[in-house]
């Protein structure tokens, strides 16, 4: 297991190589100056370039992308450009907002799309499967930040039950701070509830025509037990499949959730970054990114094992 | 039974059926009975083909010809979608948004699948490039796609072409994988084995044996590659990376308009309802396909 | 009680109960707290290196300045106490008031100014002025130093109390010595109000503390001039992307003060009776629309007369502030309205759009349909308004369009390149300046034409530089005006470029708050919260 473990982590540097390498390269050949936009319209050409010296822009690729390795080797992710902050401060304010939203999405996701999946399944084929799974289908159509205005509009303008806007750090009360999130987390729930809803119900419908499911049910076991205690243990596998793989969709609404709500989170850091082609702070939190994205993988790989006895490492 | 019969033999008239005769349909109606939720969604799907084909006739005016004077109007007799920020006509803007939006979500559909094929392909029938493509692959996944395609957009200027490419190189990734899973499972059956020691030549098994077998869950997936791909573009024009405002799309007439929900709310309306029934239409047909092609697939999402 | 509170109470119970020892500490009473959405995200805190408004209009809090200028556009002493300046106009003597002091209790001595000035004026384009005749920027003692010039300098207040980016801010000697061209990471300033470094979240929010040993000048506050009394404890910067949400934000008291609500926002803003709207900035903006001049189709002046001809500043300002007309006015001239600069004088083109008048004169100009590299930043809301109103107009006179649409960044980059617009460069691209930049010749760097050295689009033409010369020399406000409108006509006969049109924006606050005025920039001084 511990053997497992390593080769996995193991596994994971050549992958953040290749991240990296590639964001550095696309980042290279990106126009944008960001000297450019630092210095402003009363800068002459002569003083946009002795800014792009000081940033260290007129060096060649390979000697950037060399001595920005040997820094995260180190540790260290660089400086912004623009703030002349620290990477790693930068992201560390950005962490929190960011992972409450993830989880508590996920936690409303799982909460409301698992019962859905189950009980769609138990009553496969009627016109409540159909309603629920039409539901889910509408829950991928619609774009996130529609969704996010309407509940903008409807329970904070409207109703004034919950704030428009901002992050409220959870250090400050448990309520202060899933009252800022209830919003945004149902905005970009909505994806995820439709789909654990769907793989729930996809898996449940495997499970249940399983023998020792019949059997159960022959025993004379009340409906509920069947289908929460025996046949959902089962089907658990693939459901945490399906978070793990959401957790890097996750990131990627919470981009625009961000934006709506304004929410000071990793995403839109990034895009901040990017339209300014903050190039350390762009590298840094893609580096991030991928290795929550692994470490979050693997996270769900050792789940199996405790979720089915039957998968050994 | 013609009338002429009855006449000839003055008998009773025949008696209805009480029960209607069961036959089995064909044609399209049988098709929609047996698969509703295709059926839906094919049809919802072939009335925006039909807008977007022949969205100039469909008293359509110019959909870029500004009118600063006419802006932010009303649905009205004239405009009646109303009219955006620039005084365009947001009818015209969501029926010829229908043309790049459609097409954005099948190219990006087709142009990931034929790239996901090529590289899982490779990936799962060569071994010793196995690991590195991978590698490879699992790197861009880690990049959150939009994030990756926002990055891309920032490459190179902003144009349908453009976003078509950002798109498919973010999902592009997923299918590879997906194809490399189908590969690897099919080299181990016996008859694949058995062409190979026959001396089949590599391209030929592919081409026979192991191309058939992908096409099922490649398809359904290119249906949700396409569907989500709509999103996307949606997405990219919300943060302003998506295509230049001068070419409608239903993600950049929401964008447009995004400022003003709280005050001119069908700006966002009607083009969010084209974009969220097609692409309710296109998982409509993803899950018909995944079902009428292989039930097995149905626990494979 | 609301509703809201009601769902607190209850959160409390069902919530708060569980999280015990996490509920918050009661919040310290007494801290007064505005809460303020600026325009743009504090993306750095260095108001020499970086000159985006939104830097200066953070530094104004932390740094005072030598003078300050009043809404009548006048310098006044603010930290000097006098100045004099020698019969032959070649030195000044400034001495600066009793007491000033820098964040950390050092007192502000004069060479922490020549350090200051030393380091703004290699930014700024008045410094550099002055450099090119400076003999001696020295400390005489503590609280007096003096410069010397080689050629008298009549706009020397005004230079150091400009309200244009770059301000010569006063900050301590060992951070003024920081190279021009890299930021400052020490924000220890002399203003009213102190940089809450550890409150810094770039993207998010910016935080001020007041400064209680600032030492304010008692006459009254007149925008950068007199009195800068804080009246509340805090300044909080909330940055938000979506305008949407931060008038949402508003409307719900969740931020105080907005500093440019969306003009179609207003109307909604307007209804609620805890929300006051008033025009945020009298000297507004003027919308440029800039053309390469080194290259075709633009460096044919005909083509750019057929364009100047063409385009209707209505439509322009319509796109930009919306159906309010109180936001907007023609504006025929490169000098803001509101200045004792403006003229008409030579703006005949632009009062009324003429397609025909466009279509012969691009006939005559031999335009054969190359393609016009338009360059417009999406991510902008203003430039990118402008950017589909020219398209359409281009379109209209039978131009063919390449409409490159694109972020601020790479705009910022490309308009840089004087590369033919097919290799990299440009044709067109659309910018707005301040209407106190435009005010006079001082920040209006877009009517220059020297060639290669002018601004963007590089204008060539001799008259016009000469001109814009000789209003450095002038000595009366009526031999400005004569001056004003030669620049006029010249940059409108050679068309340097073409302005779009004036606009205004507004401001809104919530009646919480007390003593908001009008201005370039958001001033936080003398405002009370209830």
């Amino acid at each position: 297991m511990s053997g497992y473990i390593f080769r996995r982590v193991l596994a994971m540097i050549p992958v953040m190589a290749i991240v990296a390498l590639f964001v550095f390269s696309l980042l290279y050949i990106a126009p944008g100056d960001p000297a450019a936009v630092i210095a402003g319209d009363q800068a002459s050409p002569q003083d946009v370039e002795r800014i792009r010296q000081s940033l260290g822009l007129d060096r060649p690729f390979l000697v950037r992308f060399a001595e920005w390795t040997g820094q995260v080797l180190t540790g260290n992710l660089g400086t912004s450009m623009f703030t002349g902050l620290p990477v790693t401060e930068l992201i560390r304010q950005r962490l929190e907002p960011t992972f409450s939203l993830m989880f508590v999405t996920l936690i409303l996701a799982i909460a409301v799309g698992v019962p859905i999946g189950v009980v769609a399944a138990w009553r496969v084929g009627s016109w409540l499967d159909r309603a629920l799974m039409a539901l889910g289908v509408i829950g991928f159509s619609v774009p996130v930040f529609v969704v996010g205005y309407l509940l903008a509009y409807v329970f904070a303008l409207e109703l004034d039950w919950l704030p428009v806007q901002g992050y409220t750090p959870i250090a400050k009360g448990l309520w202060p701070w899933l009252e800022n999130l209830i919003l945004p987390s149902i905005a970009l729930g909505f994806v995820y509830i439709a789909l654990i809803a769907r793989i729930t119900r996809a898996t449940m419908l495997e499970v249940l025509s399983q023998d020792y499911i019949r059997t159960a049910r022959a025993k004379g076991l009340a409906e509920r037990p069947v289908l929460f205690l025996h046949a959902l243990k089962n089907a658990a596998v693939p459901i945490v499949t399906v978070i793990g793989i959401g957790v890097a969709l996750l990131i990627g609404g919470a981009v625009v959730t961000e934006s709506v709500f304004a929410i000071p989170g990793l995403g839109r850091l990034t895009i901040d970054a990017i339209v300014r082609r903050d190039y350390p702070v762009i590298q840094g939190v893609v580096l991030m990114f991928s290795f929550v994205y692994v470490l979050v993988n693997l996270a769900v790989d050792l789940l199996y094992t405790l979720l089915d006895p039957r998968i050994r490492y | 039974m013609s009338e002429s019969a009855d006449a000839r033999y003055a008998a009773a008239p025949a008696l209805p059926d009480i029960l209607p005769p069961v036959r089995v349909r064909t044609g399209a109606l049988g098709f929609a009975m047996r698969h509703p939720t295709m059926a839906i969604g094919l049809a919802i799907l072939a009335v925006m083909a039909f807008v977007a084909l022949f969205a100039p006739w469909l008293g359509t005016v110019d959909p870029t010809a500004l009118a600063p004077a006419k802006r932010t109007r009303a649905p009205s007799a004239e405009f009646w979608f109303g009219s955006d920020a620039f005084g365009r006509d947001i009818y015209s803007r969501v029926l010829y948004g229908a043309r790049v939006s459609l097409l954005v979500g099948f190219a990006v559909a087709a142009i990931a699948s034929a790239i996901g094929l090529a590289i899982g392909l490779v990936a799962g029938y060569v071994r010793w490039l196995d690991g590195v493509i991978m590698r490879v692959m699992d790197g861009l996944m880690s990049i959150p796609p939009i994030l990756l395609a926002v990055a891309l957009m920032a490459l190179t200027r902003a144009s349908v072409s453009n976003v078509v490419m950002a798109i498919s190189i973010a999902e592009a990734p997923r299918v590879a994988r997906l194809v490399r899973g189908v590969v690897l499972t099919l080299r181990e059956q016996p008859y694949v084995e058995a062409a190979i020691t026959t001396g089949t030549t590599t391209p030929r098994v592919i081409l026979r044996h192991i191309l058939p077998n992908t096409v099922a869950p490649l398809t359904v997936q290119a249906t949700y590659i396409c569907g989500s791909a709509m999103i996307v573009e949606s997405i990219l024009s919300f943060i302003g990376a998506g295509t230049p405002p001068i070419i409608p799309s239903w993600g950049n007439i929401m964008a447009d308009g995004r400022a003003l929900w709280q005050v001119k709310p069908y700006i966002i309306f009607f083009p969010a309802i084209f974009l969220s029934l097609t692409v309710l239409a296109v998982n409509l047909v993803g899950d018909g396909l995944r079902d009428a092609l292989d039930p097995r697939m149905v626990k494979r999402l | 009680m609301d509703r809201r509170s009601v769902l607190k109470g209850l959160g409390a119970v069902g919530v708060g109960a569980a999280a015990g020892p996490l509920a918050a500490p009661a919040i310290a009473q007494g801290v007064k707290t505005i809460k303020f959405v600026p325009q743009a995200n504090l993306a750095n805190f260095d108001p020499i290196w970086g000159t985006q408004y939104v830097v200066r209009n953070a530094s104004q809090l932390v740094w005072d300045m030598l003078y300050g200028m009043n809404a009548k556009l006048e310098p006044q002493r603010q930290m000097v106490e006098s100045e004099q300046v020698s019969s032959d106009g070649l030195t000044w003597t400034f001495k600066l008031r009793e007491g000033l002091k820098f964040h950390d209790g050092e007192p502000v001595r004069a060479k922490d100014c020549v350090a200051s000035i030393e380091r703004w004026s290699q930014r700024d384009g008045m410094g550099l002025m002055l450099r090119a005749i400076q003999k001696e920027l020295t400390a005489v003692d503590d609280r007096t130093f003096k410069w010397v010039l080689s050629k008298p300098y009549p706009k020397m207040l005004m230079a150091l109390g400009k309200i244009g980016t770059p301000i010569c801010f006063i900050m301590p000697e060992r951070i003024a010595k920081t190279d021009p061209f890299k930021q400052i990471d020490d924000y220890v300033g002399s203003g009213p109000m102190k940089f809450v470094k550890g409150d810094w979240k770039p993207g998010a929010t910016a935080a001020f503390e007041r400064n209680k040993d600032y030492v304010s000048r008692s006459e009254a506050s007149d925008w950068f001039a007199g009195a800068k009394n804080m009246l509340v404890d805090r300044v909080e910067w909330v940055i938000m992307p979506d305008p949407a949400t931060a008038s949402a934000a508003l409307q719900n008291g969740e931020v105080d003060w907005w500093e440019n609500p969306i003009p179609d926002l207003v109307p909604v803003l307007k209804r609620n009776r805890n929300i006051k709207i008033d025009i945020a900035d009298p000297l507004g903006n003027i919308g440029s629309f800039r053309l390469n001049h080194m290259h075709p189709p633009f460096d044919n002046i005909k083509v750019r007369q057929a364009v100047q001809a063409a385009i209707s500043q209505e439509d322009y300002m319509r796109a930009i502030v919306g159906s309010e007309d109180a936001l907007w006015k023609p504006c025929p001239c490169v000098f803001t309205p509101t200045s004792y600069m403006y003229t008409e004088v030579g703006g005949e083109a632009l009062k009324k759009p003429d397609l025909e008048k466009a279509k012969r004169l691009l006939k005559e100009s031999g335009y054969a349909g190359q393609p016009v590299v338009c360059v417009v930043a999406q991510d902008q809301p203003i430039t990118k308004a402008m950017g589909e109103i020219t398209a359409d107009v281009l379109k209209k006179i039978g131009m063919t369009v390449d409409f490159v649409a694109t972020d601020w960044g790479t705009v910022g980059q490309r308009r840089a390149s004087k590369s033919p617009p097919g290799q990299g460069g440009w044709g067109m691209f659309h910018t707005w300046h301040a209407g106190v930049d435009t005010a006079t010749p001082v920040g209006n760097i877009g009517i220059r034409a020297n060639g290669d050295k002018a601004w963007f689009g590089w204008p060539q033409n001799d008259q016009i530089e000469a001109d814009i010369a000789s209003w450095y020399e002038a000595k009366t406000i009526e031999e400005e005006k004569k001056i004003a409108e030669k620049i006029n006509r010249g940059s409108m006969e050679h068309v340097s470029y073409i302005p779009t049109g004036f606009f205004l924006g507004y401001q809104g606050w919530r009646t919480s708050l007390e003593g908001v005025r009008s201005g370039p920039l958001p001033w936080f001084w003398g405002v009370k919260k209830a």
